[in-house]
């Protein structure tokens, strides 16, 4: 991933795949109050997820500053 | 309890899919689909005889998470798993399986395991990922 605009297409189809919905669209500001099926179970998913895909690894310290998708994208940039 | 575990951690079990197994499978879960029930069936469709039901595997793959970690605080979040050759009433099966993957941003490891028959042959393998309760 180069670019924020690629990290964040790269998430969108995790989101789509993780919670099974084709529907999802998430910008930056999305926050997990946004999403429907964003719930404590499927974030753990969705983390798992997220570091496969760009095969990085967060620390609970990181995942729990995230307030919303942007800062997701910024944590992996910075990996 | 995730430092409980490694990556590259090693389990090693065997299993064996006895009538007791079979019968408890088939009463609990009412699939009586000929394959499993009826050998002359399965032999038509050119297996060795009664072929036992995948799932029981995924049986297996329970207990080697409820019984044989290191804590019993411990929920699966998600399990795969492919077979790839009949298992037939009676087959011992080794199961073996290694810490694939550690998350530790969300507490969570990845197993994958194999299923072995007696001839060595993969019956099932797959991953298994489990959490940790509070």
């Amino acid at each position: 991933m180069t670019t924020r605009e690629e990290g964040l297409t790269q998430i969108i189809e995790v989101f789509k795949d993780v919670l099974d919905d084709q529907s999802i669209t998430l910008s930056e500001s999305t926050t997990a109050s946004d999403v429907e099926d964003w719930d404590s179970l499927n974030h753990i998913q969705l983390v798992v997820a997220v570091e496969k895909k760009f095969k990085v690894r967060f620390t609970s310290k990181e995942i729990q500053s995230w307030a919303n998708v942007g800062e997701m994208i910024t944590c992996i940039l910075s990996k | 309890m995730i430092s409980l575990f490694e990556a590259g951690q090693k389990y090693a079990l065997n299993f064996q899919v006895t009538e007791e197994v079979y019968h408890s499978f088939l009463t609990a879960f009412k699939d009586f689909n000929p394959l499993h029930t009826n050998n002359e069936f399965a032999k038509e469709k050119g297996f060795e005889n009664k072929v036992m039901h995948g799932n029981i595997l995924n049986g297996f793959v329970s207990y080697f998470v409820g019984e044989c970690l290191a804590t019993k605080n411990i929920i699966i979040h998600s399990q795969q798993i492919q077979f790839n050759n009949p298992v037939y009433l009676n087959d011992k099966l080794t199961f073996d399986a290694k810490v694939f993957e550690i998350y530790s941003s969300v507490n969570a490891i990845e197993f994958k395991f194999v299923f072995k028959n007696a001839l060595q042959k993969t019956v099932a393998k797959g991953k298994v990922q489990i959490g940790f309760l509070p």
